[in-house]
């Protein structure tokens, strides 16, 4: 071989990537803009809107809960969507009959089917990642701390390449016009159901069904006092990734498995594999489905490793990082209303002038009075991996409550209508049952209920205050009789009596008819 | 020669569909006659690559088909026309034309010229930007050739290429084949022995898989001299071979 060959054999090669490159850009444009996605857009959009936004709205501007809905919501719609797009684009060939036209030309089949693959699975991430932005800028747009989190996009993000992947795959190996529906209804099944609902996740029953992509979004400030660990988005992705390339792997096999199926059978797999596109390319085949597998398999023992975090997630021990557990810095957002501060963590700074306005008359109703709380103060709403009660602090006094109280006004509420005189009443209430029973804030059961005495001082105070008590109609005539009796006398002299026998009525010694 | 096939045989479970077939064919158009299940469909399928012989050794373009390197090679050279034509009622002429110059591996530097010049020469210049699923059968059709044609192939295979084609369409196809002969070993498998006669230098008869003629369209012609069924000369030569090969 001359100097000057060796040169000119690079560039031959270089030319004939370039060209192949250049070819396979131009096959995906084709693919691209004669896909079958975009006619099914505006449907998709519609359900987006009804289901997926329309949910977010009704969830406080928090991040962590909005993005929630990316892998509780969006994926349902779009499971079914991507699955049955892809079934669609991928029975083509076999649809169409085009399968002896298309097996006449030299590229391989596993290169013409990844381009349309390509081309599908282009259009379904531009329109999931258009959903994504959607709830996110709308988030930004209300959101008083914090920012995106991005682990919920990449699982949503492998869960619709995953689905894709096995709609495709259901099209190219059983090509016929009900591969599709068929497909799109096995994932709406698949998701409604869930691995996680199908299984449940209990220390008996294993932690496998974690690798489902719904999340656990367990409270309401999931990442805002503690970080989520990305323990079991990790391991969701692996899992969901490891099925995928599987999958592309087995593509490669497409014509043979379609020739062996033809001949009934009865053609030795061996001959059938003789017409494969390469060795190289079987090979490559071979390592993609044995990485895929095994990705899978780890993710699925990995998954059978996880445990309750103390922040009331989930974490893997051999992916948990320590950094994860520590808490989120963040200055609280303080307000004070009559001389009586109310803290809220910045995420729910959006309902802080509401709560000190609902807290403040209460608040002077008892000011002064024995364990009477100087001030609220929010706090986590998971403490050790169990749910943290409300109560008044010691030294100094101080209310603290959890964000769930976020509740009717701005929480989880379903398509209920906003309800703000029940949710400030909730939060009247979480005070004066904390004060009444002299409880401190403590992670464990729901406390024991009110008294009758301490109910009805409570229903007379709410009433003081202009409220309506929330155990309005349900409690007995003489704790009713008895609120009416101590609502009407003087605030002063509510104070006085409560000064004098605020121990007994917290130690459950006094009873209704005491009540003046 | 572009096409030497040596006792091909190719089985579908218990049928037997091509039984021991012997073929040489060097450039021109070679015509491939026979009835409904005589095996030219099947034959043609190997020879496009598609299926592989169950016994029987095959060679297009000078090389083997059967190994992964060479069918490539073969590939890039074919044009093929199935029976069924299937396409993608979505894509324009154009696209179509141009997504099999794709497959086929054409430099893509080449591919509109190409494109262009395929679809001009089966007259669907002016339908070029139509989706296919606005075309009659016939254009879908010529549609189907332009396709197997802009590749320029060193061996075209058509099956059935004038169905649903009109008369006018039917000669201009034939002056095509003509042309297309001149560089090029063509194979068109037809029941339509008027096209054999037009069109063809080479023609080879099959019935229940076997080769039972394989000659000049004269020379078929010349078979069917006496009392034959049939009311053009070529028909008679055809049906002549037949009953001989049945008795």
């Amino acid at each position: 071989m001359t100097a000057a060959g060796i040169p000119l054999r690079t560039g031959r090669a270089t030319a004939r990537r370039m060209a192949c490159l250049a070819a396979a850009g131009r096959l995906l444009r084709l693919e691209f803009k004669r896909n079958a996605v975009p006619y099914v857009l505006p449907l998709l959009a519609a359900v987006f809107f009804f289901n997926t936004v329309r949910t977010a709205d009704g969830f406080p501007p928090v991040w962590t809960l909005r993005a929630s809905v990316i892998t509780d919501h969006m994926l349902f719609e779009f499971s079914a969507f991507a699955g049955g797009l892809a079934a669609w684009v991928g029975s083509r060939e076999g649809r169409r009959k085009t399968i002896d036209l298309v097996a006449a030309t030299p590229r391989a089949a596993w290169a013409r089917l990844s381009v349309t693959l390509a081309g599908t699975l282009s259009w379904l991430l531009l329109a999931f990642l258009a959903g994504v932005a959607v709830l996110y800028i709308q988030t930004a747009l209300q959101a008083t701390w914090g920012g995106p989190p991005l682990w919920p996009v990449f699982v949503g993000t492998a869960a619709v390449i995953v689905v894709a992947m096995i709609g495709f795959t259901c099209g190219v190996f059983f090509p016929g016009r009900f591969t599709a529906p068929l497909v799109a209804t096995g994932a709406l099944v698949l998701y409604q159901t869930g691995l996680r609902q199908a299984l449940g996740v209990t220390a008996s029953s294993g932690t496998h069904a974690l690798l489902s992509p719904a999340s656990a979004q367990s409270s309401v400030d999931t990442g805002v006092y503690h970080h989520v660990a990305p323990d079991l988005s990790i391991t969701q992705v692996m899992f969901m990734g490891g099925i995928a390339v599987a999958l592309f792997g087995v593509l490669s096999l497409a014509p043979e498995l379609r020739q062996l199926a033809s001949s009934g059978g009865r053609t030795l797999l061996r001959a059938a594999l003789a017409g494969a596109d390469g060795r190289l390319l079987r090979a490559v085949a071979v390592i993609l489905v044995a990485c895929g597998v095994a990705a899978s398999w780890t993710a699925f023992a990995l998954a059978g490793t996880a445990k309750p975090d103390a922040a009331g997630g989930w974490e893997i021990p051999a992916l948990h990082s320590a950094a994860s557990d520590r808490p989120v810095p963040a200055i609280s957002a303080c307000r004070s209303s009559s001389g009586f501060g109310v803290c809220v963590h910045p995420a729910f700074g959006f309902y802080l002038n509401d709560l000190a306005a609902a807290l403040g008359p209460v608040a002077a109703e008892i000011a002064g009075l024995p364990g009477a709380p100087a001030g609220a103060k929010e706090v986590a709403s998971v403490n050790g991996g169990q749910d943290v009660q409300s109560g008044i602090s010691v030294n100094p006094p101080v209310f603290e409550f959890t964000a769930e109280h976020v509740g009717s006004m701005f929480g989880q509420f379903y398509g209920s209508q906003r309800d703000p005189v029940g949710w400030r009443e909730g939060f009247q209430q979480g005070l004066l049952d904390a004060f009444l029973t002299g409880r401190p804030p403590h992670a464990g059961p729901v406390p024991i209920l009110l008294g009758p005495a301490q109910q009805a001082v409570e229903d007379a105070l709410l009433t003081a205050v202009g409220s309506q008590p929330l155990s309005a109609g349900v409690t007995s005539a003489g704790v009713s009789a008895a609120a009416q009796r101590f609502a009407t006398l003087s605030a002063g002299a509510r104070r006085a009596w409560l000064a004098a026998h605020l121990a007994a009525l917290r130690a459950g010694k006094i009873t209704p008819a005491q009540i003046p | 020669m572009n096409v030497e096939i040596s006792g091909v045989t190719r089985r579908f479970g218990r049928n037997l569909a091509v039984a021991g077939v012997d073929v040489e064919t060097g450039p021109g158009v070679f015509g491939l006659l026979g009835p409904n299940g005589a095996g030219k469909t099947t034959l043609l399928r190997m020879m496009a690559t598609v299926i592989t012989p169950s016994a029987g050794t095959l060679r297009l373009l000078g090389r083997d088909p059967g190994s992964c390197g060479p069918r490539r090679e073969i590939r890039r050279r074919l044009g093929y026309l199935p029976q069924n034509l299937g396409y993608y009622p979505g894509f324009t002429v154009e696209e179509f034309v141009q997504y099999f110059a794709l497959l086929k591996e054409m430099p893509p530097a080449r591919i509109p010229a190409a494109v262009a010049a395929a679809v001009e020469r089966v007259d669907l210049g002016g339908k070029a930007r139509a989706k296919l699923r606005s075309l009659s059968g016939g254009m879908l059709r010529r549609a189907g050739i332009a396709q197997a044609i802009v590749n320029e192939p060193g061996l075209l295979l058509l099956d059935e290429p004038t169905a649903g084609l009109d008369p006018e369409q039917r000669v201009a196809f034939r002056d095509l084949l003509r042309d297309l002969g001149q560089r090029a070993t063509v194979v068109v498998s037809t029941h339509l022995v008027e096209d054999v006669a037009a069109a063809c230098t080479e023609v080879a008869l099959m019935d229940a898989g076997k080769i039972v003629f394989h000659g000049t369209p004269a020379e078929l012609t010349a078979r069917g001299e006496g009392a034959a069924a049939g009311d053009a000369p070529l028909e008679r030569g055809y049906s002549a071979v037949l009953a001989e090969s049945r008795s």
